[in-house]
């Protein structure tokens, strides 16, 4: 059996409920706000435990921070893995399936690496980030490697069936990682630091307004972040020029627009935290590093689904050959779900985000309180929408 | 098909439904704890109570370790666990529910940025916009099992959806209500025993005592919606899965079910009448009680939906076994049973392609796991073990090529797939097993 022909056999044959386009554009934002919390958790776990181990007053004051920062990013990764785990396997299934049932085993052992250092984070490492810390960050590494293999794995198709097969027989173990790219896997954790970075800059922008905080503290974190985003991002530029030239020549990475583009953006970021660095008071810049810092990593993630497109390409697996069987009302449940819930989701963060800013406890004004009453709202009429289409269409199909 | 993943033992599917029993408590108890919250909360400020948000505050962080990282994860485990258990069945599942889940995905946002703020804004905001945060969170979170109990449901009746192939046919089917309802009961439970843990660990007697009887009340609530809507789920099940029911589901799980509902309506009731008696230990016991009583449901409810992993679509060992004119496509059976599996399936290794003397036993094994190991252990033990169903039975090769011809007369299996020498390969390595000639 050719490699192109078992791909068509492990196709699903039911095809896609709306234009691949669309699963692929959301499949990349949602990877690039996972793949940015991903970093954050790593890079404040890690100045964490340098904090607590190594570092100065000021780093062990932050230490505890950084840990509840950490905590959260992770939950945002998950949120944010979820989404282009479901997109992934609506336009890769044959790819991603195989590699997963090739490493059974790993893929499950993900799940428990994961909970087992999520756990240690919430149960220990929030209130002391020691040793826990340590294993903590260790067991995180090894999550994403294997993330990192299932995707190595899923496109070599050409390497499948040997992989499958040991010795004449059926290898049925899964306990077997197959492909590891060391220079792309740094290049998913690299930016771990400089995502640290930035979140320092952004700590000491957010409590500037609150006179119970320590002016120098929060002088020196803007100061420290900047310098960490600015070398992380040198190394990381680095290292991304590498992994590029390591890529096979075919692809001619030099004269498609995905990679040139990132290529610009990732050499213009690291000017920007060049200037930034130079600043008096960096802490002013957080919300503009923040957000250029974004759209590079999104460039990166499309240019990684790119990079997808010509592997895959190489054995005439293209999104648009997928059949598409326009499912209406369905993507309408999405997308307008997707909007109010986006904006229910808001109150609740500038809800958060205001009472931060104020020392004691904080009172929205008129707006606030009116923004949330909707909020509430909106859940409410969505439910009676959602049920009386469910009534409706329960009586038209199965009567009475 | 795809490559073949083995539990000795065990089986994938059972992996999948230990995980999946698992993920009750937390997803469930995320779902139903905010209702007792609010309540609690708003009974604290109207009547000036504020000692009650002692209870909240505990109780809500409980909410947020366990069902966020705990619960969130093991969400996470069972998906990958499926995909590992059939892939191709998640696969359909995803090709046509897709947007279903991605619904979903949108208020699990609410969930996690609701459960945070939450916690964490519990002395930063005013008590009124605090309540209203635990609205918004109660309602997002309800609304993620309206949605996926539509997918769940999915799976057992199909409804409408193999003539019409359309995503509202398959999702409002006939099960739907009842298990929505079913379902919305045990979250008052799972909420109320929790939360008869945490109030056992308060301090303050009246708190205690307030705490347990409204969290009782909403049990006891929980338990009678839960078993009338059990009944009316019942009368909703095909013929077939009825049938099933009363074939595979052992006295065992029958008993879990009943017994653990009549010790927690116990439970529950004595602690209306008694609420300051509200213990640690009997309270823990109360989850365990729970845990037996979801395990026997959710295990009987993955036993009714044999032989199908996805309704007149698709068996449970990945086999598309019924035509689907609506999304144009067809039985995989006839091809299969012309060309043979071990020719149509990508990952059977070369040597064993064509079945002859010297790879007989290795060719019925490689059948074996990918037509059998769905349901059936290959070891000489494990779950439903084939060599031990061959040894009770005394099947011989040629008896069980015989039964082999009709193993869709059973109500709950497939029907074998192959050519001749297959069946006959896979019967020989069966019986070799069943005599322990083989590992
Ligand atoms: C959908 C899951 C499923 C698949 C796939 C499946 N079986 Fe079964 N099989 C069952 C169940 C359930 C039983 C009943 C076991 C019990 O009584 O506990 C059973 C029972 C049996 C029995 C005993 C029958 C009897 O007389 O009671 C044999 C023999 C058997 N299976 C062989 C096979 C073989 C061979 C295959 C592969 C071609 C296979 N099964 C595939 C679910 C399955
Ligand atoms: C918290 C620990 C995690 C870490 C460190 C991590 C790390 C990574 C890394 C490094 C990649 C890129 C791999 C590559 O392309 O080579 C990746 C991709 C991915 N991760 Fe994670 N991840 C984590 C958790 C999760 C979780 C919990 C999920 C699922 C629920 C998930 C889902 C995904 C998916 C689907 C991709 C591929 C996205 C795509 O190709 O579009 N991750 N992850």
């Amino acid at each position: 059996m050719t490699t192109h022909a078992m791909l068509q056999a492990l196709a699903d044959p039911m095809g896609v409920p709306f234009y691949p386009r669309v699963f692929q554009t959301l499949g990349v934002l949602t990877f690039s706000i996972h793949i940015l919390c991903v970093n954050l958790a790593i890079g404040a776990l890690v100045l964490s435990i340098y904090g607590r181990y190594w570092g100065d007053d000021f780093w062990k004051g932050l230490s505890g921070s950084l840990a509840k920062a950490c905590t959260a990013a992770v939950s945002g990764a998950i949120l944010f893995g979820v989404a282009p785990l479901l997109f992934m396997q609506v336009l890769y299934d044959p790819f991603w399936y195989a590699s997963n049932m090739l490493s059974g085993a790993w893929v499950l052992g993900f799940v428990g690496v994961v909970t087992a250092a999520y756990g240690i984070l919430y149960l220990r490492v929030s209130r002391d980030c020691g040793a826990s810390g340590v294993v903590s960050a260790a067991l995180f590494l090894v999550a994403g490697a294997i993330m990192h293999a299932l995707n190595a794995q899923m496109l070599a198709p050409e390497k499948w069936t040997d992989w499958a097969v040991k010795d004449g027989a059926p290898s049925v173990s899964g306990l077997a990682l197959h492909a590891f790219e060391p220079l792309r896997f740094a290049h998913f954790i690299v930016p771990a630091v400089a995502a640290a970075g930035v979140f320092l800059m952004l700590y000491a922008w957010y409590f500037s307004p609150r006179e119970d905080f320590d002016k120098t503290v929060l002088a020196r974190a803007a100061r420290a972040g900047a310098s960490l985003a600015f070398w992380a991002t040198a190394v990381q530029a680095l290292g991304g020029v590498l992994w590029l030239v390591t890529l096979p020549s075919e692809f001619r990475f030099h004269m498609n627009p995905a990679f040139v583009v990132a290529a610009l953006l990732g050499f213009g970021l690291l000017g920007y935290f060049w200037r930034i660095r130079g600043k008096e008071d960096p802490a002013a810049s957080a919300p503009g590093a923040a957000a250029a810092l974004f759209i590079v990593t999104l460039a990166m993630a499309a240019s990684r689904e790119t990079l997808r497109g010509l592997y895959l390409g190489k054995w005439g697996y293209t999104l648009a050959a997928h059949q598409v069987h326009l499912d209406i009302g369905s993507t309408a449940l999405f997308f307008a779900t997707f909007v109010l819930g986006v904006s229910v989701a808001a109150w609740l963060l500038a809800v958060a985000f205001q009472a931060g800013r104020v020392p004691g406890r904080w009172t929205p004004g008129p707006r606030m309180q009116a923004w949330g009453k909707a909020s509430i709202g909106i859940l409410a009429a969505w439910l009676v929408v959602v049920v009386a289409l469910g009534i409706f269409i329960t009586f038209k199909n199965h009567g009475a | 098909m795809y490559p073949v993943w083995e539990v000795p033992g065990l089986t994938a599917g059972l992996v999948l439904g230990l995980i999946a029993a698992f993920h009750m408590l937390p997803s469930h108890l995320s779902v139903g704890a905010m209702w007792l919250n609010v309540y609690l909360e708003s009974r604290a400020e109207r009547e000036n109570r504020p000692e009650l948000l002692d209870f909240v505050r505990k109780y809500s962080r409980l909410l947020l370790i366990f069902s966020y990282v705990f619960g969130s994860l093991s969400g996470v485990g069972i998906w990958f666990a499926a995909t590992l258990a059939a892939p191709r069945a998640i696969s359909g599942l995803i090709h046509n529910y897709v947007w279903g889940w991605a619904t979903e995905w949108v208020f699990f946002i609410v969930e996690v940025v609701g459960i945070f703020v939450y916690v964490y804004s519990f002395d930063k905001v005013d008590r009124k916009t605090h309540i209203r945060i635990g609205w918004i969170f109660a309602l997002g979170s309800w609304t993620t099992m309206v949605v996926i109990v539509g997918i769940l449901t999915f799976m057992l009746t199909p409804g409408l959806w193999p003539q019409t192939g359309g995503f509202f046919d398959g999702f409002f089917n006939r099960t739907y209500w009842p298990q929505l309802f079913l379902r919305t009961g045990s979250m008052l439970v799972i909420a109320a025993a929790y939360a008869t843990v945490i109030a056992a660990r308060v301090y303050d007697a009246k708190v205690r005592s307030t705490v347990a009887r409204a969290a009782s009340v909403f049990g006891l609530g929980g338990l009678a919606l839960g078993a009338a809507c059990f009944f009316w789920y019942r009368a909703s099940l095909p013929a077939h899965a009825v049938e099933i029911v009363e074939m595979l589901v052992k006295p065992g799980l029958r008993q879990g079910m009943i017994g653990s509902t009549v010790l927690l309506a116990l439970y529950f009731g004595w602690l209306i009448v008694k609420p300051a008696s509200a213990r640690f230990w009997p309270a823990l016991a109360s989850i365990l009680v729970l845990f037996a009583g979801i395990w026997s449901f959710e295990r009987s409810r993955e036993l009714i939906r044999k032989p199908w992993v996805i309704p007149n679509y698709m068996y449970s060992n990945q086999i598309i076994g019924a035509d689907l004119p609506a999304k144009g496509v067809r039985s995989e059976i006839p091809a299969i049973n012309e060309r043979g599996i071990l020719k149509t399936a990508p990952f059977v290794p070369k040597n064993l392609r064509e079945v002859n003397d010297e790879n007989r036993l290795q060719a019925g094994r490689m059948v074996a796991l990918l037509e059998c190991a769905a349901c059936h252990s290959l070891q000489q033990g494990g779950v439903r073990s084939l060599a031990r169903i061959a040894r009770e039975k005394e099947l011989d090769a040629d008896m069980m090529e015989g039964l082999l011809y009709s193993l869709d007369q059973m109500p709950y299996m497939p029907p074998f797939a192959g050519t001749d020498p297959e069946r006959r390969a896979l019967a020989e390595f069966v019986a070799a097993l069943s005599k322990g000639e083989l590992r």
